[in-house]
């Protein structure tokens, strides 16, 4: 009996450490209602959540594929993204896009600094939009020395993509974030 | 965007197409993501028995407001259509969830057994949501809904409005200098002389000087009754020339001396009063904000409040008497040459607000660069041990060039643009005062208008109006810093501790130490409970062992009993009575905790011992170190109790800081004791010590002991297993035991077996 016990949690620790990788023989599929389903490993999943481990720097590699239940158990992780089958692929970009919504500023129209706020007026791929930062917090992380994430004070994200691919004028009222 | 929330007249129609009337709506808010992530507009509601999303297109020109912006103008726009109502019948409604993800919120369940997405929305309406959702929930489980708490949200709006107002910051920060009255007159009297200095300097060095003492004017100096005495004149103009150097630099030494006191006695008011309100404020506040960002904002933050208020603010005045008085005296001296002569004037005030800014940024850059270089020397510094031993003293170098390389352009960038600055200016400055000789020249040759002394008093107030003039070009600039920083003080000074005393609170005096809780749910974030439905009884003088994973929501159970957070549903309570009523002197006072992460602060050890009993007297401090198998490693210090530990002191292992803590918690002598994972860092020998001295401890207290190690929890009267928030085993250790395939007899055995394997090696 004790012996058993031990079995499982050894078991249970090789889980924990072992890592799966998820290939293209395991389906992905939208649900009626909405969600992403896997089988996978011969088992079913009705719901999984997909998590991006390098959202950042490498958004569609790596991706870390989770229960929805269960405390969010880790079932696998898919290596690339592009390598998935396109309907597979299409279910999963479906998830990604809506949990990792962050519209990208393609065009600074204005930014007004004042009272320790700054106030955002740009276009993005998603529309316009108007937005306030927070200056006295670090709103604005530099992915890198082009790259920015903008924080407004509600926790939305904006990206810019390329600060050097905005014009002078943009680039000059960005002047004090980078 | 409470405009939000109101019906347009397409929306009523719409949803009497279903048979709802905008009165059967009990609550809403709004949506605005779709499901393919794009922004949409539109709003969740609920009536009495029905919920339902209705969705509608953005025409391309929508513009999206997001929090904190305010919109002044009257945006024209095209109506969003209506492209969707979803309806779902609430009795089919269940397993509600709110998924936060890393841009969006997504509000899911279940519809008549099958799964369902039923709406999506940014942060921008996550906490309305947030609201409804709890609520919503509630509904579905007890067919009621909650009372409306919505005014709470209304009036910390309004709040929010009143602080933002600067010029009521820019009043109470006034305060805390007017309450130097005296010291301000004093001020205020120097910069007039320095004002009237200015003024007399020039006349009396020119026009005074040249044209009528050098001119042997006679007819002025009989006013003085000096006429024909010209070596005496001249030896008067010279004394009143030196008594007014004299005057000036006596009133500069009396403004410099009394400045020094007024700012740092109002710049120590002010951090006296962030600090006192720092300290009443809850944990919370702390680990939401970086100490570390936090004490250097106080610190600079206060210093640039002062910067404004005892260099600007004074300055207004004095440098605008000047402009005025100079441009007055110069006007009834000569008009025509006045116009002339200020004619280049708004071209260096027009330089220097072009070019400033430009400045600014590049020393805030160059700011920036150099945290970041301090950042990276520090953590090289402090990673020394790591670099190392990895041998990667070569990549760091090199990583180290990056910001280094930065600092070194933004430095040079910098001295550039002054240059180029100073250049300019400079040459505008001479060009001007040229202009003004050449000018003036020509009067008083060319036409004779006016006399030599007239036209040296002319390039003496010209030069002299170059700083003032200057001065209005950047105090803005130091005005609405000067604000920014004073609101930021005040945000903190302000903010509401969450934990707050009731104002007649119940006095704790002899406890007995039960401790009852009901219900108790909570969380760090709303929407993410950490603790759900907790009951839990514990008797007056029991220990009660507390087992579970970590991040199972332990250590969170006892925060809440010392009240360091509040719970968000149920009760607390200690002897019968409510944690909430309690005075929070004597709460803390009788319950005790020793934890994993204990701190030591600076000071010797006896002070870090007697830190809960400050009249404890020697004997009972070493007999508490005793207790806590301390005093034998605390007798081989240098200087024993009086060893200096802490931040700048001697360094302790984790081991020894843990039974410092422990003697403190035992010279505390408290009714209700928290042990939290008490004997984490210590050795097998060293715990079985501190075991053994722990069983006197928790004599005649009520104990809670949260431990992995289960052998620790022997002693205990009976023992709880917390599993993803909730108490899912409970009982003695035997009654736990005997549970078949249970979490405790499965985490027993796994701990004997690897204790049985090791030693085995």
């Amino acid at each position: 009996m004790a012996e058993n016990t031990l079995n499982i949690y050894e078991k249970k620790a090789e889980e924990m450490t072992r890592v799966t990788m998820i290939t293209s023989d395991d389906l992905f599929r939208q649900t009626e209602g909405g969600f992403l389903s896997l089988d996978a490993g011969g088992r079913h999943y009705d719901r999984v959540r997909v998590v991006r481990l390098f959202p950042f720097s490498d958004a569609n590699k790596y991706l870390s594929i989770r229960e929805y239940e269960n405390e969010g158990r880790e079932i696998g992780i898919i290596e690339d993204l592009d390598a998935m089958p396109g309907e597979s692929k299409k279910a999963i970009e479906h998830q990604l896009t809506l949990s990792y919504f962050t519209p990208v500023i393609i065009k600074i129209i204005n930014i007004k600094d004042e009272y320790g706020y700054a106030y955002f007026h740009v276009m993005t791929d998603k529309g316009e939009c108007r937005f306030a930062i927070n200056m006295g917090s670090n709103a604005v992380s530099k992915l890198s020395d082009t790259r920015l994430i903008i924080m407004d004070v509600d926790e939305n994200r904006f990206e810019i993509r390329d600060v050097d691919a905005l014009s002078h004028k943009e680039k000059r009222m960005l002047d004090m974030f980078l | 965007m409470k405009t939000d929330r109101k019906l347009k007249k397409q929306d009523i129609e719409k949803l009497s197409e279903f048979g709802i009337a905008e009165s059967d709506i009990l609550m809403m808010s709004p949506v605005d993501l779709s499901f393919d992530g794009e922004y949409i507009a539109g709003f969740l509601f609920v009536t009495k028995e029905k919920a339902g999303v209705c969705i509608k297109t953005l025409p391309d020109s929508h513009v999206n407001i997001f929090g904190g912006v305010k919109v002044t103008e009257e945006l024209p726009e095209e109506e969003p259509v209506i492209k969707d109502v979803k309806i779902y019948d609430i009795s089919g409604l269940a397993h509600l969830r709110l998924d936060t993800c890393i841009g969006s919120n997504v509000l899911t369940g279940e519809y008549e057994g099958e799964p369902v997405e039923i709406a999506a929305f940014t942060n921008r309406y996550s906490s309305e949501m947030n609201v409804l959702y709890r609520k919503l929930k509630a509904y579905i489980k007890s067919g009621e809904l909650p009372s409306e708490d919505e005014h709470a949200e209304e009036e910390a709006d309004a709040e929010e409005e009143g602080r933002k107002n600067k010029r009521s910051i820019f009043k109470r920060t006034l305060k805390y200098f007017l309450r130097y009255k005296l010291q301000i007159v004093v001020l205020f009297l120097t910069y007039a002389i320095s004002a009237v200095v200015s003024i007399a300097w020039p006349y009396l060095t020119g026009k005074v000087l040249f044209d009528h003492v050098l001119t042997r004017d006679d007819a002025f100096l009989a006013q003085y009754g000096l006429n024909g005495r010209y070596t005496l004149a001249l030896l008067m103009v010279a004394i009143m020339m030196i008594g007014v150097r004299l005057i000036q630099a006596l009133s500069n030494y009396m403004q410099v001396f009394v400045m020094a006191k007024v700012a740092s006695d109002t710049v120590k008011d002010i951090k006296t009063d962030v600090f006192d309100a720092m300290s009443r404020l809850s944990l919370n506040f702390f680990v939401n904000k970086q100490t570390g960002g936090l004490m250097t904002r106080v610190l600079s933050d206060s210093e640039r409040v002062r910067e404004f208020f005892i260099d600007g603010l004074p300055m207004i005045f004095v440098h605008g008497i000047t402009i005025i008085a100079t441009f007055t005296v110069m006007y009834r001296l000569n008009w025509k040459m006045a116009l002339i002569a200020c004619i280049l004037l708004p071209l260096l005030v027009y330089l220097t607000v072009k070019l400033r800014p430009g400045l600014w940024t590049l020393s805030g850059k160059r700011h920036r660069a150099e945290k970041a270089v301090t950042a990276k020397a520090n953590d090289n510094l402090t990673g020394a041990r790591v670099v190392k031993a990895f041998g990667r003293q070569d990549t760091e170098i090199e990583k180290f060039m990056h910001p280094s390389n930065n600092l070194r352009d933004a430095e040079i960038n910098i001295v550039k643009l002054r240059n180029r600055f100073s250049i300019l200016y400079n040459l505008v400055q001479e060009v001007s005062s040229m202009w003004i000789w050449i000018v003036g020249v020509y009067f008083v040759l060319g036409t004779e208008e006016i006399e030599l002394g007239v036209l040296i008093t002319f390039v003496g107030y010209v030069m002299q109006l170059n700083g003032p003039m200057n001065f209005f070009s950047w105090v803005f600039r130091l005005w609405s810093d000067s604000i920014n920083s004073a609101e930021r003080l005040f945000e903190i000074m302000d903010a509401i501790p969450e934990i707050r005393e009731n104002e007649d609170p119940v006095r704790l005096e002899k406890p007995r130490g039960e401790i009852e809780l009901k219900n108790v749910t909570f969380g760090y974030r709303t929407g993410r409970p950490v603790l759900k439905d907790i009951n839990l009884k514990i008797k007056e003088g029991e220990m009660l062992g507390i087992v579970g994973r970590s991040g199972a929501g332990k250590s969170t159970l006892v925060n809440l009993i010392s009240r360091l957070y509040d719970v968000n549903e149920g009760s607390i309570s200690i002897d019968g009575i409510d944690v909430k009523d309690l005075s929070l002197k004597d709460l803390r006072r009788n319950v005790a905790m020793v934890s994993q992460d204990t701190y030591i602060f600076m000071g010797t050890v006896a002070k870090n011992i007697a830190y809960g009993n400050e009249s404890a007297s020697r004997e009972d401090i070493i007999r508490a170190a005793k207790l806590a198998s301390a005093h034998e490693f605390i007798s081989r210090l240098p200087d024993g109790y009086d060893t200096v530990i802490g931040a700048s002191g001697k360094d302790l292992s984790g081991g020894e800081k843990q039974r410092i803590s422990i003697a403190r918690a035992i010279l505390a002598d408290p009714k209700i004791l928290i042990l939290d994972e008490a004997t984490a860092s210590v050795d097998t020998e060293t715990e079985k010590a501190i075991q053994y001295s722990l069983r006197f401890l928790v004599k005649g207290r009520t104990t809670l002991s949260i431990a992995h190690r289960l052998s620790t929890l022997h002693d205990a009267d009976r023992l709880i297993v917390i599993d993803g928030g909730r108490i899912v085993e409970e009982g003695t250790e035997e009654e736990l035991n005997r549970i078949e395939n249970g979490i405790f007899r499965n985490l027993l055995e796994l701990q004997n077996k690897s204790l049985s394997l090791n030693s085995g090696f």
